[in-house]
C-alpha cells in the first residue's frame, strides 16, 4: 500500500463518521420486564461511566483550565456572605418572621376547629368571626414579610452574583499569558456565559428559596414539637431518610451535572462554529454535516440529561416517602394516643396540618438543592479560572538598557520533544532582524520566548540584563511586544481600544498622537463622538484597514523598544496593505524589530537574517553575507527570484 | 419499586432518537415541509451509520408572533406535555384526597375510638401516597423531557436556519444574537413548555377539589369557584410591568455576556499588550447595571409572591369561617371541616403553579420574539423560471466533461473555460467583491446595530425588525432576476442556487475550520479516498501539519483550527476546497499567510492539479502570477488589462506598480513590511 505520508494508511478510516453516543445507548428497551430492567440498568451504568470520565477529564489540568473542589466554592460563598452581614441578617429575619406568621395562621384556625366542634355557646359565630379577622391580620403580616424577605433576597442575590461574575472576569484577565496562548476559547466562553448564568440562577433564585424553605421546615418542626412531641416523632423518620437520600444524590449528582454542563459547552462551541462559518458551510455544502454535528451534540446532552433525570427521579421517590409517610404515622400514633388520652383532636388536626404544610417547603428545598448543586458545579468551574498558577514571578530586576539577548534557548511543548535546540541571539538596539525558514521550524516559538510569553525550558532571554520572565507584565509590555496576526477590536470606546498598555497613565493628547502616527486621526476626528465613539461588535463598525490602524496605534502608545512581529503579514493583511503600510513603517521607526517572516523580501530589507531550521539557527548574517556563503538562504533566494 | 413505567421508556426513547431530529414521532404531525433543500447532489444524505438528519422531514415553525410560536412548540410535543399534566395530576391527587381521608380517619376512627377504621383510612392514605410518589418519579422525568425537547428543538431549528440561509443570515442577524437564542432563549422556551404541562395538572386538580367541595357543601363550593378566578384576575395586571422590567434586565445581561465573550476573544491581546483594567472595569460597570435591573425585577416578583400568599391565605380564612358557620349550623361534621381546611391549603399549590407558569410565559414571550426574529428570515433566492431549465440543459449543466467559462458583465472579467485566471487589484477589497459576485454571494453589508439598550423595547424591536426587513428586501431584489455573471453563457440567476454552489466553489478570505479529525476536515462528506486526500495535502504542501498532528488522519483539530498556525490553517482550507473538485474554483488570497517557499511550491503544483478545469484566483504574488494562463487587472471595478504576467509586467505600468507593491519592495524607504 503506497502512502505519501507516514502512517497515513494506518490512520485512515473507511468507517463513516458515527455518533459520539455509544451504540449500547441506542438499544431499544423492549422485551420482558426483567430484560427491560436489565437493559435500562446497563444503560444507566454506562451513562454513569461516561459522566465520570468526562468529569475527571475536565478536572485534569492537562486540558487547559482546571476545576476547583467544592471546598473552595463553599469558602468563596462564605466570604461573600460574611461581607454582607447586614443584608443577610435582615433577609433571614424577614424570612423567619414570615415563616412563623405562616405557622400561626393554621394553628389558630386549628384551634378554631377544636372550638367549634366542642362549643355549645350560642354566640360562637361571633367568636369565630373575630378570630378570623385576627388571622387575616396575621396573613397580611405574613404577606408583607414575605415580600420584604423576597425583595431582600433579590438585593442580596443580585449583589452576590454581580460580585462573583466580576471576580470571574478579573481572574480571566489575570490568566497567565502562556495559559491564554494554549487554552481553548470555547471552554472559557462557556465558563463566562453558561456557567455564570447557571451560577447566577443558583445563587439568585435557588439560594434564597432554599433558605426560606429551610427556615420554614425548621420552624414547622419546632411548632410540631411544641404542639405534641408524640405526634412529632414521625419527623425523625423524615430527617433520616432525607439525609441518606440527599447525600447519595449529591455524590452522583455533582459528577452528573458537570458532565451535563460539558455537553452544553460542546453544543455551544459547535453551534458557534456553524454560525460564524455560515458562509463556509454554504460554500462547501456542509449543511448536512453541521446539522448532524449539532444534532449529535444534542444527543449527547440528552443522554447526560437522562442520567441526571434518573438520579432526580430516584431522589424524589425517597423524598416523597420521607415527607408523606409521616402523615400516616401521625394518624396511627394519634389514634392510639387519643385512646390513651395523650393527645387531643385539636393537636392531631394541627399535626396533620403541619405535616401537610411541610410538603411544599421540603419539595422546594429539594428542588432548589438541585439548583444549588448546579450552581456549585458551575462555580467550581468558574473559580477554577483563578486557580491557574501564575507562570511568572517578579524578580525585581530592572533592565539597564534596551539590549535584548537570548542565550542557549531550549523549549518543548511536549516533554521530550524540544522544538528549539540551543538558540542564541544578540540584538543590537535599533537593528532589524528577519527570522526565516520553513513552517514548523520553531520561528514562532522563538518569537514567543523573545517576547517573554513562554519561559524557555533552559536558557534565558534578558533585556538590559534582566530576565524577561522576571519582569512584571506591565513593565515587560513597554519593553518588548509580540505582534501577532490578531487585531481584535474590543467593545468599548476608541480610547479604550488604544490605551491598553498604558491604561492608567495615557492622556488624550498621547492617544491622539498615536492615532496621528498611524494616520487614523482624521477619520476618528470626523466621528461625532471622537475618542468616545463606541466600536466593536454591535457598535460603530470599522473597515478592516481602520481596525488595523487601531491595532497599530495600541503598539505606538505602548511604545516598546523591541517588537517581535510574528506573521505580521496577516496584521497587514493584503486586503488593506495600501492603507496601513505608512502606519506600519511609522510604528517600526526607531525600534529594534524581530520580524518572523514569510516573505523573503522582508529578509532582504533586514539588517541581519537568521535562518531557523528544525529548531536551530543554521545561518546568520546580512543578506549579502548569506548569499555569498551559498547556503540554505541563498538556495531559497534563488528559488524566489528565479 | 423503581419499575419504570412505559412513560419513562417513551421518554428515554425519545431522547435517544432525539439525536437525529426524530425528537418525537409526533413532530411531523402537521404536514412537514422541507426546511432547506440540501444543496447536495448526492442522493444519499447519509452521514454516518444512521440516517442523516437532512433526510428527516423538517418542520416549519409558526413565526407569525411570539405567542403563536410558543403554542406551536407546545403543540409539537403535546403528548409529552399532556403526560406531564397527567402525572402531575396523579402526583397531586393524594394532596387533594388526603384532606378527605384524614377527615374520615378522624371522624370515623380516632374520635370514635375505632382503631380498625383509623387503620383502614390510614391504609388508604398510604395507598394514595405510594401512587403519588411513583407518579412523582415519572413526573420528574417527564418534566425534564418536556423542557429539553423544546430546548433542543429550538437549537435544531436555529442550526437548520443557519444551514439554510448560509451567508445571508449573517447579513441580517448578528452572530451573537443567534448564539444567545440557541443557548439561553431556547432554555426559557423549554421552561414554558414544561410549565404548560404542570399547569394542566394544576388546573384539573383545582376543578377536582372544587367538585369535592361542591359535593359536600354547595355554598362552600360555589364560594371557592367564584373567589379563586377573582384572585387570579387580580394578580394579572401586575404581570405587565414585570415583563417590561425583565426585558430591560435581559437586554442588559445579554450585553454583559457579549462583553465577557469579547474579553475572552481578545484575551491574547489584553494579556499581551494590556488593558485588563479598562475592560475589567467596563465589564464591572455593566454588571452593576444588570444588578440594578435584576433587583427591580426581583422586587416585582416579591410583590407577586406576597399577593399570592395574601390571596391564598384569605381564601383559607374565608373557607374556614364559612365552614365554621356550617358546622355550628349542624350542616357539617368536624371531619368535614378538617377536610375543607385541607382543601384550602391544597389550593395554594395550583395557585403557585399558575404564578410560576405566568412568570415563565412572560419571559418565554420575550425569548420567542427574539427567536422568530431569526427563524422568520427567508432566503432571498427565488426559483428560476422553468424556461431556463432548457437553457441550462443547452449549457450542458449535466456534463462535467466540457468546462465552462465564467463571465462577469459588470467588470468585463472573463475566466476562460479550463484555464487558470488570476485577478490582480491594488484594492484587494475590489477583487474580493468580484469573487463574491462570481460565486453568487451577496456583497458584505455593514449592519451597524448601534443599540440603545434601555430604549422602549417594543419600539426598538419593531425598529430592529424593520431594519431586517429592509435588508431582506434588498437581498431579495439583488437575488431576483439576472445576476450579471454567466456560467457557460447562462446567467447564474437562471440556475437553481444549489446547482450554482455545486458547480462554482468559492473559498473566501476567511473560511472556518471546523473541529474534528483531520480526515473529516478535508473530506467532510466522506466521499473521497485516502489517495485523493493525500494528494491535496501534497499539493498544498501541508507535510508539516501532518507531522505536527499526532494520530495522522484521526488527529484532532480544535475548534476553528486553533493550535494550527495561520499558514497551516490556510493550507488545510485550500486542500479542503480543492477536494470538492468543482467545475469552477474561485480562491481568494489562498496563500496570504503562507511563507514564500511554500507558496512557490503550491503555485507550481496547483495549476497542474486543476488542469483543464476553470480556476480563478485573486492575489498579487508573482509566485502565482507566473503560473497563470491569464492575468486580469482590476481597477475601480473594471478589468483594464489582460494577458500573460510577463507581458503585462513589461507593458503595463499600473500593473507593475501593483505587483511590485505586492512584493513589498516599496520603492521609497524599503521598510520590511509585507
Amino acid at each position: 500500500m503506497s502512502e505519501l505520508f507516514e502512517g497515513s494508511a494506518a490512520s485512515w478510516s473507511e468507517e463513516p463518521p458515527v455518533s459520539q453516543v455509544p451504540d449500547e445507548l441506542y438499544e431499544k428497551i423492549e422485551g420482558g420486564p426483567l430484560k427491560r430492567i436489565r437493559i435500562f440498568l446497563k444503560q444507566h451504568h454506562l451513562r454513569w461511566e461516561i459522566a465520570q470520565q468526562k468529569y475527571w477529564a475536565q478536572r485534569s489540568p492537562k486540558l487547559g483550565i482546571p476545576v476547583t473542589d467544592n471546598g473552595t466554592v463553599v469558602r468563596f460563598i462564605a466570604k461573600l456572605i460574611r461581607t454582607r452581614k447586614g443584608v443577610v441578617t435582615a433577609m433571614i429575619l424577614a424570612n423567619v418572621v414570615a415563616a412563623v406568621a405562616g405557622l400561626i395562621a393554621p394553628s389558630m384556625l386549628g384551634g378554631l376547629v377544636d372550638y367549634v366542634s366542642s362549643t355549645t355557646h350560642p354566640d360562637a359565630m361571633a367568636h369565630v368571626s373575630r378570630t378570623c379577622l385576627i388571622v387575616i391580620g396575621v396573613i397580611v403580616a405574613q404577606a408583607a414579610f414575605n415580600m420584604l424577605a423576597r425583595a431582600l433576597s433579590a438585593v442580596f442575590g443580585q449583589d452576590m452574583v454581580a460580585e462573583s461574575r466580576e471576580h470571574v472576569i478579573r481572574s480571566v484577565l489575570k490568566l497567565p499569558v502562556s495559559t491564554v496562548e494554549a487554552a481553548s476559547t470555547g471552554d472559557l466562553v462557556t465558563r463566562v456565559t453558561r456557567d455564570v448564568a447557571t451560577m447566577s440562577g443558583g445563587v439568585r433564585w435557588a439560594l434564597p428559596r432554599f433558605v426560606i424553605a429551610a427556615v420554614t421546615v425548621g420552624a414547622t418542626a419546632v411548632a410540631m414539637v411544641l404542639n405534641s412531641w408524640l405526634l412529632a416523632l414521625p419527623l425523625v423518620f423524615t430527617a433520616g431518610l432525607l439525609a441518606v437520600a440527599t447525600r447519595r444524590y449529591l455524590r452522583f449528582g455533582t459528577i452528573g451535572f458537570v458532565a451535563e454542563s460539558i455537553s452544553y459547552g460542546q453544543i455551544n462551541s459547535s453551534l458557534t462554529e456553524t454560525v460564524e462559518g455560515a458562509r463556509t458551510v454554504e460554500a462547501l455544502n456542509l449543511q448536512a454535516n453541521r446539522v448532524f454535528a449539532t444534532d449529535d451534540d444534542i444527543e449527547v446532552a440528552g443522554q447526560r440529561e437522562t442520567f441526571t433525570a434518573m438520579l432526580r427521579s430516584e431522589l424524589f421517590v425517597e423524598v416523597g416517602f420521607a415527607y408523606r409517610l409521616p402523615l400516616v404515622f401521625a394518624l396511627i400514633i394519634g389514634g392510639w394516643g387519643y385512646g390513651q388520652g395523650l393527645v387531643t383532636i385539636g393537636q392531631i388536626t394541627a399535626a396533620t396540618l403541619y405535616l401537610q404544610q411541610l410538603v411544599s417547603p421540603i419539595e422546594l428545598m429539594i428542588m432548589t438543592l438541585n439548583w444549588v448543586q448546579r450552581g456549585i458545579a458551575s462555580a467550581s468551574r468558574l473559580l477554577g479560572i483563578a486557580a491557574v498558577p501564575p507562570d511568572r514571578e517578579t524578580s525585581g530586576e530592572e533592565p539597564a538598557d534596551e539590549h535584548l539577548v537570548a542565550t542557549d534557548l531550549y523549549f518543548a511543548y511536549r516533554e521530550g520533544h524540544d522544538v528549539l535546540h540551543g538558540v542564541s541571539l544578540d540584538l543590537t538596539p535599533g537593528e532589524r532582524l528577519a527570522v526565516v525558514g520553513p513552517s514548523g521550524g520553531g520561528k514562532s516559538t522563538l518569537g514567543r520566548l523573545l517576547a517573554g510569553i513562554n519561559a524557555p525550558r533552559s536558557g534565558t532571554v534578558r533585556v538590559g540584563g534582566a530576565n524577561v520572565m522576571g519582569l512584571p507584565l506591565d513593565k515587560l509590555r513597554t519593553e518588548v511586544a509580540l505582534v501577532t496576526q490578531e487585531h481584535h477590536v474590543f467593545v468599548g470606546t476608541i480610547r479604550d481600544n488604544i490605551v491598553l498598555a498604558r491604561e492608567a497613565t495615557a492622556t488624550d493628547e498621547q492617544t491622539w498622537e498615536a492615532l496621528a502616527t498611524v494616520e487614523a486621526a482624521d477619520w476618528v476626528r470626523k466621528l461625532p463622538k471622537g475618542l468616545d465613539t463606541m466600536i466593536g461588535s454591535g457598535h460603530h463598525q470599522l473597515t478592516p484597514a481602520q481596525a488595523q490602524q487601531i491595532a497599530l496605534a495600541r503598539l505606538v502608545l505602548a511604545d516598546p523598544h523591541t517588537l517581535v512581529l510574528d506573521e505580521a503579514t496577516s496584521l497587514i493583511d493584503p486586503t488593506t496593505a495600501r492603507h496601513v503600510e505608512g502606519a506600519m513603517s511609522a510604528l517600526l521607526t526607531g525600534r529594534t524589530v524581530v520580524a518572523i517572516a514569510h516573505r523573503l523580501h522582508t529578509a532582504h530589507d533586514a539588517h541581519r537574517i537568521a535562518v531557523v531550521i528544525d529548531g536551530r539557527i543554521v545561518e546568520y548574517g546580512s543578506h549579502d553575507d548569506l548569499l555569498a556563503t551559498g547556503g540554505e538562504y541563498a538556495r531559497l533566494w534563488d528559488a524566489w527570484t528565479n | 419499586m423503581l419499575g419504570f413505567p412505559p412513560t419513562v421508556k417513551a421518554y428515554t426513547r425519545r431522547v435517544r432518537e432525539g439525536g437525529c431530529a426524530r425528537l418525537d414521532e409526533t413532530l411531523t404531525q402537521d404536514g412537514p415541509v422541507p426546511l432547506s433543500k440540501p444543496a447536495s447532489s448526492e442522493p444519499s444524505g447519509e452521514v454516518g451509520g444512521r440516517p442523516a438528519c437532512s433526510q428527516v422531514k423538517e418542520e416549519v415553525p409558526d413565526v407569525r408572533g411570539p405567542g403563536r410560536f410558543i403554542w406551536w412548540l407546545i403543540a409539537r410535543q403535546w403528548k409529552i406535555v399532556l403526560l406531564t399534566g397527567l402525572v402531575s395530576l396523579i402526583w397531586l391527587l393524594p394532596g387533594a384526597l388526603a384532606p378527605y381521608l384524614l377527615g374520615r380517619a378522624i371522624d370515623d376512627g380516632i374520635t370514635s375510638h375505632d382503631m380498625g377504621a383509623t387503620l383502614l383510612w390510614s391504609g388508604l392514605l398510604l395507598l394514595t401516597i405510594v401512587l403519588s410518589v411513583s407518579a412523582d418519579s415519572v413526573q420528574i422525568v417527564a418534566q425534564t423531557a418536556s423542557w429539553i425537547i423544546a430546548l433542543y428543538r429550538v437549537q435544531k431549528l436555529v442550526v437548520r436556519k443557519v444551514a439554510q440561509l448560509g451567508h445571508v443570515i449573517t447579513r441580517r442577524v448578528p452572530a451573537g444574537e443567534m448564539l444567545s437564542i440557541a443557548s439561553s432563549d431556547s432554555d426559557s422556551l423549554g421552561a414554558v413548555t414544561e410549565a404548560a404541562g404542570r399547569l394542566i395538572g394544576a388546573f384539573v386538580s383545582f376543578l377536582l377539589v372544587a367538585g369535592m367541595v361542591l359535593a359536600t357543601s354547595v355554598k362552600l363550593g360555589l364560594a371557592l369557584l367564584i373567589i379563586t378566578p377573582l384572585i387570579v384576575l387580580g394578580v394579572a395586571p401586575v404581570l405587565k410591568p414585570i415583563q417590561k422590567a425583565q426585558l430591560v434586565e435581559r437586554e442588559r445581561s445579554s450585553r454583559l455576556t457579549g462583553q465577557a465573550v469579547d474579553i475572552v476573544a481578545g484575551l491574547r491581546i489584553l494579556r499581551g499588550i494590556g488593558g485588563e483594567k479598562t475592560f475589567g472595569d467596563n465589564y464591572a460597570r455593566q454588571s452593576q447595571r444588570v444588578r440594578e435591573a435584576g433587583v427591580k425585577v426581583g422586587t416585582w416578583w416579591a410583590s407577586i409572591d406576597a399577593l399570592s400568599t395574601l390571596m391564598s391565605g384569605i381564601l383559607l380564612v374565608v373557607l374556614t369561617w364559612m365552614g365554621a358557620g356550617e358546622l355550628l349550623g349542624g350542616r357539617l361534621t368536624t371531619g368535614e371541616l378538617v377536610s375543607f381546611f385541607g382543601y384550602a391549603v391544597f389550593l395554594v399549590f395550583p395557585f403557585q403553579t399558575f404564578f410560576e407558569a405566568a412568570q415563565k410565559w412572560t419571559s418565554g414571550v420575550v425569548s420567542a420574539a427574539k427567536t422568530i426574529g431569526v427563524l422568520g428570515q427567508d432566503p432571498p433566492w427565488s426559483a428560476p423560471e422553468p424556461s431556463s431549465v432548457i437553457l441550462r440543459e443547452a449549457a450542458g449543466s449535466t456534463s462535467v466533461a466540457a468546462p465552462c467559462s465564467l463571465q462577469d458583465l459588470a467588470s468585463g472579467f472573463v475566466a476562460e473555460a479550463g484555464q487558470l485566471t488570476i485577478i490582480v487589484s491594488a484594492e484587494p477589497d475590489d477583487s474580493a467583491a468580484l469573487a463574491d459576485r462570481l460565486g453568487r454571494y451577496l456583497s458584505a453589508t455593514n449592519i451597524s446595530p448601534d443599540e440603545d439598550e434601555d430604549g422602549d423595547s417594543k419600539a426598538r424591536r419593531a425598529e430592529k425588525a424593520a431594519v431586517r426587513a429592509k435588508i431582506a428586501a434588498a437581498d431579495a431584489a439583488a437575488a431576483s432576476g439576472d445576476w450579471g455573471v454567466c456560467l457557460g453563457g447562462v446567467d447564474l440567476g437562471q440556475l437553481p442556487l444549489d446547482e450554482v454552489r455545486r458547480r462554482i466553489v468559492l473559498s473566501d478570505a476567511s473560511p472556518v475550520v471546523f473541529a474534528g479529525t483531520l480526515q473529516r476536515l478535508l473530506d467532510p462528506t466522506a466521499n473521497h479516498t485516502r489517495e485523493q486526500c493525500e494528494r491535496v495535502l501534497c499539493i498544498t504542501s501541508a507535510d508539516d501539519v501532518w507531522e505536527s498532528l499526532p494520530g495522522g488522519w484521526q488527529g484532532h483539530i480544535d475548534e476553528r483550527g486553533r493550535g494550527l498556525s495561520g499558514g497551516q490553517r490556510q493550507r488545510l482550507v485550500l486542500a479542503r476546497a480543492l477536494l470538492t473538485e468543482p467545475e469552477v474554483l474561485v480562491l481568494v488570497e489562498p496563500t496570504s499567510a503562507v511563507d514564500a517557499h511554500t507558496e512557490a511550491r503550491i503555485a507550481e503544483r496547483l495549476p497542474e492539479y486543476r488542469m483543464g478545469r476553470t480556476t480563478v484566483l485573486t492575489t498579487v504574488s508573482p509566485l502565482w502570477l507566473r503560473h497563470a494562463d491569464r492575468v486580469a487587472l482590476l481597477v475601480d471595478g473594471r478589468i483594464v488589462a489582460q494577458g500573460k504576467h510577463e507581458q503585462l509586467l513589461a507593458d503595463n505600468a499600473e500593473y507593475r506598480a501593483v505587483v511590485i507593491r505586492g512584493e513589498g519592495l516599496a520603492p521609497a524607504g524599503g521598510e520590511d513590511h509585507e
